[in-house]
């Protein structure tokens, strides 16, 4: 529709409300300047959201499924998709907006976002909310919304068999929530192949909001290239560079997983409610153990070389198909954090966690929380339901696991996060309630981190690893998101320069490592901008106590903490080189202008 | 059990690359001679004993090792890339690769198993069999037809009147490749082998994929994608309770 290389120009709309589906035009200057994937899909949000303080489960919060222009084409590890919306786990000190919230952008791998773009599309945008339960099927032009009241409380294992059953044909590929997100669970996901998922952010919460069960999207199509010789020539360079980088290999081994113990023994990962940077006992829940025990194969995303999802078997108690993991996050967070070292135990957590369609890592943290709450004595039994929530009890994880899936008793109070929690349990827990903006950490700890301690405060969806740790690495992960690319696969140095030839091949435009970069910049700053229009300020750029007062005990990072006044320090350079206002950190006019944000 | 298949594709990897060391004329010429056949035969299996006969070609196919595919479905994005050519400034160059239109198809299944699922180049084509059309008295062929040459199986678009036997045949007595393209009603998903150097095979990240030598005797040969998968399912996770479609 835009006639650009690269794009067909146009999302697809539909208003679950008005039952309305139409196919809208992309702005042409858009996709320059904001791609797709994370960057158009913030583009289209903050278009839509003309005004602050939009409760972010209304149906006026759009929810948004962002390829990128690498998409539905057979470039390594182009398989992402990128949901887009408005936060429901986030709130700043202080606003004037009683729903004030951040951005949320949460992306998942596997088959979905390729379908999108040959189906047709740019991306999909869900607004509105339908009267009851309902999923959409897009099958090329043809575009439905179908009762789904049937699936109702539906676990996405069963549902994964069901859909596929009811529509059919296998190529159609399907997101779809649990039983969590139905129920509005604050950090709810979106799956994928009841394995993958869009976990962080609440993206599955905002679907649940919308009486939105699932798409299934299936195409014809092809997406185009601005020069087609080019693109050949720029594809097969991509693919030899993946085929001999180590790290490919290294992940084809042992995926995230192998960071258990690396990360472990570094003193880096979360451990016992990030009390601990090591956890004695990883070596029985980390990659080794893994691939010696439970699993029979790797499983690859949309022509990925990389495959580091694994699957397998565990026996025993706890014993049962292993669809995914463990991996670097899921297995902390439901391991070390909990001092869990059962693997079977810990596999049989992640394999609920995704089957109920809760997010690994804000469980794994809420659970945490609550064990030390417990343990301290400011909780009792009574409070937990009955629950004695010990370290390490993998019985009492999974019954707080699904408490919190269906918000029943304590998990009501818990479905809303450690912000929430430690609100309402108050006695000084706040000091252990690990979250940023009240998004719950990941599973790397970062008393031995300052770099990645700046990575959590400075994300602009609440507290993410994957942020970047200074304001470059930032840059290029939004743009890296913003193309369709999977990060463990772009963090491969040797692939930045064909990522330069593909867009370029693709979109026609010359991008060079500047624009590149740029583009990123402008992508983080309208985010920021975002944040900052809903009264996010410096203050909402901290972390809990614990990380400055409660120095490690064991590892090899013993005796390490961080420092509130070199912190703040790091905190004041980094304001600087965004060009942002070291009190307030509004982006300053000048970097604004240059960005071409000033007009938006 | 796994283990057993990629032995046995080792060894047959071996067998090939020797094999590759006789030009196939001095193959058949030697074979062609009484005594020193025997001993070839022992050398090379039963199935080398087809090249004597020039009626029966070798025949080739795309080999999957199941313990080694991960799903990722680059051999569906290369094969369509390859057999849907695009024509630009008048130069004829692979397409961009929508899985839709490639001839090896992933079936994928609930819990992890992933089956490509291509043309077994069965020997006795039931998919020619099947077909309703008259041999043409020149050529002896059906609408769909053994190519001599390349030994491929080939529909006559222009002779096919669309009566989908063929796809009957091959789900009823193989492995259910050929489907119909909805829009032309013609058989699509059979193999071409690219001429000799099946881009799936080439492009594969995991080498889960070889350009083979058709043994019917091969375990899981000419066997339906499900039940493969049941099978795998079976030995990985202990259930063969495929979810999805059956």
């Amino acid at each position: 529709m835009s006639g650009k290389p690269g794009y067909y120009g146009a999302i697809l709309d539909i208003d679950l409300s008005s039952g309305k589906i139409e196919k809208v035009a992309l702005k042409p200057k858009d996709l320059d300047q904001f791609v797709g994937g994370r960057g158009l899909g913030m583009k289209i949000l903050w278009d839509r959201l003309k005004k602050p303080g939009v409760d972010p489960l209304s149906p006026d919060n759009p929810l948004i499924f962002m390829p990128g222009p690498f998409s539905g084409l057979p470039v390594p590890a182009a398989s992402r998709t990128c949901v887009v919306t408005k936060s429901p786990m986030t709130s700043p000190v202080r606003s004037d907006y009683p729903c004030a919230s951040t951005v949320s952008y949460s992306n998942v791998g596997g088959f979905f976002g390729p379908e999108i773009r040959f189906a047709g599309y740019d991306g999909i945008l869900i607004s509105g909310k339908a009267n009851d339960l309902c999923y959409v099927t897009i099958d090329d032009g043809k575009v439905e919304i179908r009762d789904a009241k049937k699936f109702r409380g539906m676990r996405t294992d069963s549902f994964d068999r069901a859909i596929l059953q009811e529509l059919g044909d296998r190529r159609f590929k399907m997101i779809y929530i649990g039983p969590a997100g139905e129920n509005l669970v604050r950090y709810a996901s979106i799956l994928h192949t009841s394995a993958r998922a869009a976990g962080r952010g609440g993206v599955g919460c905002v679907m649940g909001s919308k009486n939105l069960k699932a798409i299934a999207v299936r195409g014809s199509g092809q997406p185009g290239v601005a020069d087609h010789k080019r693109f050949l020539a720029a594809l097969k360079n991509a693919r030899l560079v993946l085929k001999n980088s180590p790290h490919t290999k290294a992940m084809v081994e042992q995926g995230t997983a192998r960071g258990i113990v690396h990360l472990s023994n570094a003193g880096l990962e979360a451990v016992r409610n990030y009390r601990e940077g090591t956890f004695p006992e990883a070596d029985k829940i980390g990659g080794d153990a893994a691939k010696r025990d439970v699993w029979v194969r790797n499983v690859a995303c949309y022509c990925c070389p990389l495959a580091c999802k694994k699957s397998g078997l565990t026996r025993g108690n706890y014993g049962g198909i292993v669809h995914d993991g463990p991996e670097y996050e899921g297995g902390t967070m439901l391991g070390s954090n909990l001092l869990i070292s059962d693997m079977a135990g810990m596999l049989k957590a992640n394999y609920n966690v995704d089957d109920l369609g809760i997010d690994s890592i804000s469980t794994g943290n809420v659970i945490g929380f609550l064990m030390e709450a417990y343990e301290k004595g400011m909780i009792d039994q009574k409070f937990l339901d009955g629950i004695d929530l010990q370290w390490g009890s993998v019985d009492a994880t999974l019954a707080m696991i699904d408490k919190i899936a269906l918000r029943n008793g304590v998990g009501d109070l818990a479905s809303k996060g450690v912000k929430a929690l430690s609100r309402q349990i108050g006695q000084g827990s706040e000091k252990f309630a690990i979250h940023v903006k009240g998004h719950e950490l990941a599973a790397h700890n970062i008393q031995a981190n300052p770099p990645r301690a700046l990575c959590y405060i400075t994300a602009n969806r609440g507290a993410c690893h994957l942020n970047g740790n200074d304001a470059a690495i930032q840059n290029t992960r939004a743009m890296q998101d913003s193309t369709g690319l999977c990060y463990f696969a772009a963090i491969e140095t040797a692939l930045n320069e064909p990522t330069l030839d593909l867009l370029r091949a693709i979109t026609g435009r010359e991008y060079d490592k500047t624009e590149f970069m740029k583009t990123g910049e402008r992508v983080f700053n309208l985010e920021k901008l975002f944040n900052y229009r809903e009264g996010f300020r410096r203050e909402d750029d901290w972390l809990p106590d614990r990380f400055f007062e409660d120095a490690f005990t064991v590892g090899p990072k013993k005796g390490s903490v961080l420092n509130r006044d070199q912190f703040n320090v790091m905190l004041t350079q980094y304001y600087k080189d965004r060009g942002w206002d070291t009190e307030t950190t509004k982006p300053g006019e000048s970097r604004i202008k240059e960005l071409s944000l000033d007009s938006i | 059990m796994t283990k057993a298949i990629m032995d046995r594709m080792k060894k047959e990897k071996t067998g090939s690359n020797e094999r590759a060391n006789l030009s196939r004329r001095e193959f058949i010429k030697s074979v062609g001679i009484g005594g020193g056949a025997l001993v070839l035969f022992g050398q090379f299996g039963i199935h080398a004993a087809v090249l004597a006969d020039s009626r029966n070609p070798v025949l080739k196919m795309v080999l999957v090792d199941y313990g080694k595919c991960t799903g990722c479905r680059t051999c569906e994005a290369v094969c369509s890339s390859h057999n849907r050519p695009v024509t630009i400034g008048g130069e004829k160059l692979p397409g961009l690769g929508n899985p839709r239109y490639s001839n090896i198809r992933v079936a994928s299944y609930n819990p992890e198993v992933d089956i490509p699922n291509v043309c077994a180049m069965c020997a006795d084509t039931p998919c020619v069999n099947a077909c309703p059309v008259e041999p043409d008295p020149k050529t002896g062929r059906r609408a769909l037809y053994r190519d001599e040459t390349t030994h491929t199986v080939h529909n006559d678009a222009g002779r096919c009147i669309g009566c989908w036997s063929c796809a009957e045949a091959c789900a009823a007595q193989r492995i259910g490749v050929i489907s119909i393209d909805p829009a032309t009603e013609r058989p699509e998903g059979i193999c071409t082998l690219c001429s000799g150097d099946p881009q799936c095979v080439k492009w594969c990240p995991f080498e889960a994929l070889s350009y083979a030598e058709v043994k019917p005797d091969r375990k899981y040969y000419g066997l339906a994608p499900e039940k493969i998968a049941a099978e795998l399912a079976k030995n990985w996770y202990g259930t063969a309770d495929l979810g999805g479609l059956k």
